[in-house]
């Protein structure tokens, strides 16, 4: 009787495929029908679970297209990553006795619904990317999602996370896993006094002293220590070097690795990848391989009328990954113009909760290189307000409900270039906005 | 020169507080009165006597904890300055912190409460608009601040909030100087009332 669930979700699955209907409908009904189905699959030995606040995405993709080369990997490619999502991908790569037949499983899970998932999943290795503020009407706080993490997970499960992060420390202060870690130490983007304000730690997880940084990478991510009691930065088991966001690599191991993009977080997400796959005994070189195929992606950038357009895909009521746009955006010193902008807040709720937006850190836009930023879309006088309050002169602030109607006058705009700094619903946009050719004969 | 303390920004700096601080400063400079801010850190003597505007905003509840035992032993002075008739706003969460003076009750509630706010107050004509994102709300009913149209008040009452003399508390995130200019100009003609006393 346990296996009905899994055996009308399965159905479900081959139905979508000959109808060509993909969602996550199969594995919503199969819960329904069953609130235990993640118990009832039989699953592969080595499994592997991405959680965190952002990352999961591309740190779980790195690691599953890397394993492909060794065996069939069970991964949720489709990004579908709450209990429905992983129940489908997991029906479909299941029989009808819920036999996961593959040599992995690579799973991207919400760090809210780990707990629905991982006592029965039971991973052997849990990537951990990062635990910030984000979409606070739903999570309300991190330390609220730290804890829904850290009850649901079992001591067998080596834990892979990120030694630049201190709050990050907090499931070895609290865990008896086993923990590895890897680190960016200081490169050329690195700073000594905080420029971040609102963030999620600023104490030590023991003794609450505040911790001292010798330097930061970025927001709490550096090189801290207590300086009351023994708790500081440990020397890291992988630690990438030489950071280089033009050139888009990072070395480890003196191997120059391609990182997929020009964000700080395309480095500490393919860094997080690294580490999995060498614990999991790939060679350094299967890995550098398979990453500088896969991380070999073309610019996100493109010129028109002799400008350099660039969007920054951020996500709203996440402020570090606006900060982490912002201060790509802040070393670089060539004149431009900003566009900031969404087309909504949430897809999972309608809250009007725009507080996340005084947790961004504009401040460091207010700077004699920006010429002009652009407040676009249905909170355009709310991004305005933002910007103000930053220190922003109001002379500098152009609002519009849409990208159409400052088209013109961005393109004409006498900068070299031009930053989108844009909720990831608005980047399609922005790029089609200003990538048209002008139908004119020049 | 108006002078601002923002108690503890490292502790109590969830939804975006910060921005009551930059909303009021604004303001103020818009009248050509500088505002010196001060923040005031979990290491140091909490000594209000020379602000003329207190600001406690929400923070995580392991935070509130620590702040709270720092405030417990300051009751005295709070409280002095509460009745010098000098200002203090309290935001969100961090109601769950000065009820320790004994002026106002508070309730945990069983499970968060978010929600998008309209309100007025008695304070200023025009609406206050907010966000509420708490698991603590005030329970008293006796002067309140806002009269809620949409959102949670005390005590399931269509009142939020609570005020005595210049102390200021409620549930309201937004943050609402940020959002809500009339009641931040409020604030900034009170200060300057007071200046002149």
């Amino acid at each position: 009787m346990k296996l009905i669930a899994i055996m009308v979700g399965k159905i479900m699955v081959i139905m979508g495929k000959i109808l060509k209907r993909g969602s996550s409908f199969p594995g919503k009904y199969a819960l329904r029908i069953d609130k235990n189905l993640f118990k009832h699959f039989k699953y592969p030995k080595i499994k592997i679970v991405v959680t965190g606040s952002s990352g999961k995405g591309s740190t779980s993709s790195l690691i599953a297209n890397t394993l492909k080369v060794k065996g069939k990997v069970c991964h949720n490619s489709s990004g579908a990553n709450i209990d429905w999502g992983v129940a489908t991908t997991l029906l479909k790569y299941s029989n009808l006795f819920g036999k996961i037949k593959t040599k992995y499983l690579v799973m991207e899970i919400d760090e809210r619904y780990m707990k629905k998932i991982i006592p029965y999943l039971k991973p052997n290795y849990i990537v951990i990317t990062n635990l910030t503020k984000d979409q606070p009407p739903r999570q309300h706080y991190v330390d609220l999602v730290y804890e829904d993490i850290k009850k649901c997970l079992t001591p067998d499960s080596t834990i892979i996370t990120n030694m630049d992060d201190p709050y990050l420390r907090n499931f070895a202060k609290d865990l008896p896993n086993k923990f590895v870690y890897y680190s960016i130490l200081k490169n050329k983007y690195s700073y000594e006094t905080q420029i971040f304000e609102n963030l999620n730690i600023y104490h030590c997880p023991y003794c609450h002293h505040k911790l001292e940084y010798s330097y930061y990478n970025f927001e709490t991510l550096g090189h801290y220590k207590c300086p009351n009691c023994s708790f500081k930065y440990e020397d890291a088991k992988y630690t990438g070097t030489n950071l280089d966001l033009e050139k888009k690599q990072l070395i480890i191991n003196k191997e120059p690795l391609k990182i997929g993009g020009d964000m700080l977080y395309n480095a500490y997400n393919t860094i997080a990848a690294y580490a999995c796959l060498q614990e999991l005994n790939l060679t350094e070189k299967e890995i550098i391989t398979s990453f500088n195929r896969l991380n070999d992606l073309p610019s996100k950038e493109f010129i028109n009328k002799n400008k350099v357009f660039r969007a920054i895909s951020c996500k709203a009521e996440n402020a570090t990954t606006y900060n982490q746009a912002i201060f790509k955006v802040y070393h670089d010193k060539n004149k431009k113009d900003i566009i900031i902008g969404w087309k909504e807040i949430s897809r999972r709720y309608n809250h009007f909760d725009i507080s996340w937006l005084y947790d961004i850190e504009f401040e460091l836009l207010n700077d004699k290189s920006v010429n002009k930023i652009y407040a676009c879309g249905i909170d355009a006088s709310n991004i305005k307000q933002r910007l103000i309050l930053s220190g922003i002169p109001e002379n500098k602030i152009i609002t519009s409900e849409n990208l159409e109607n400052i088209k013109e006058e961005v393109l004409k705009s006498k900068t070299s270039k031009v930053y989108g700094i844009l909720n990831f619903d608005y980047v399609e946009s922005f790029n089609n906005t200003f990538k048209k050719e002008e139908k004119s004969n020049d | 020169m108006i002078k601002i303390a923002y108690l503890y920004p490292e502790l109590l700096d969830l939804y975006g507080e910060s921005g009551n601080i930059k909303a009021l400063k604004y303001a103020l400079e818009q009248k050509g009165i500088t505002a010196e801010i001060t923040n005031i850190n979990y290491d140091t003597k909490l000594d209000l006597k020379s602000y003329d505007f207190v600001y406690l905003g929400s923070g995580e509840p392991s935070k509130l904890e620590l702040v709270k035992t720092k405030l417990q032993k300051n009751k005295a002075t709070i409280m002095e300055y509460i009745n010098d008739n000098k200002i203090i706003l309290v935001t969100g969460n961090a109601l769950s912190l000065l009820d320790l003076l004994g002026y106002y009750e508070i309730e945990k509630q069983t499970a968060f409460k978010v929600a998008d706010v309209i309100a007025t107050t008695s304070l200023v004509p025009g609406n206050i608009y907010g966000f509420q994102n708490t698991s603590w709300l005030i329970k008293t009913l006796n002067s309140p601040l806002f009269k809620i149209d949409q959102g949670f008040g005390n005590n399931a009452t269509e009142e939020e909030g609570f005020k005595f003399k210049n102390f200021y508390v409620t549930s309201l995130i937004g943050p609402i100087l940020a959002r809500n200019t009339n009641l931040t100009n409020y604030f900034v003609d009170l200060l300057i009332s007071n200046s002149k006393k």
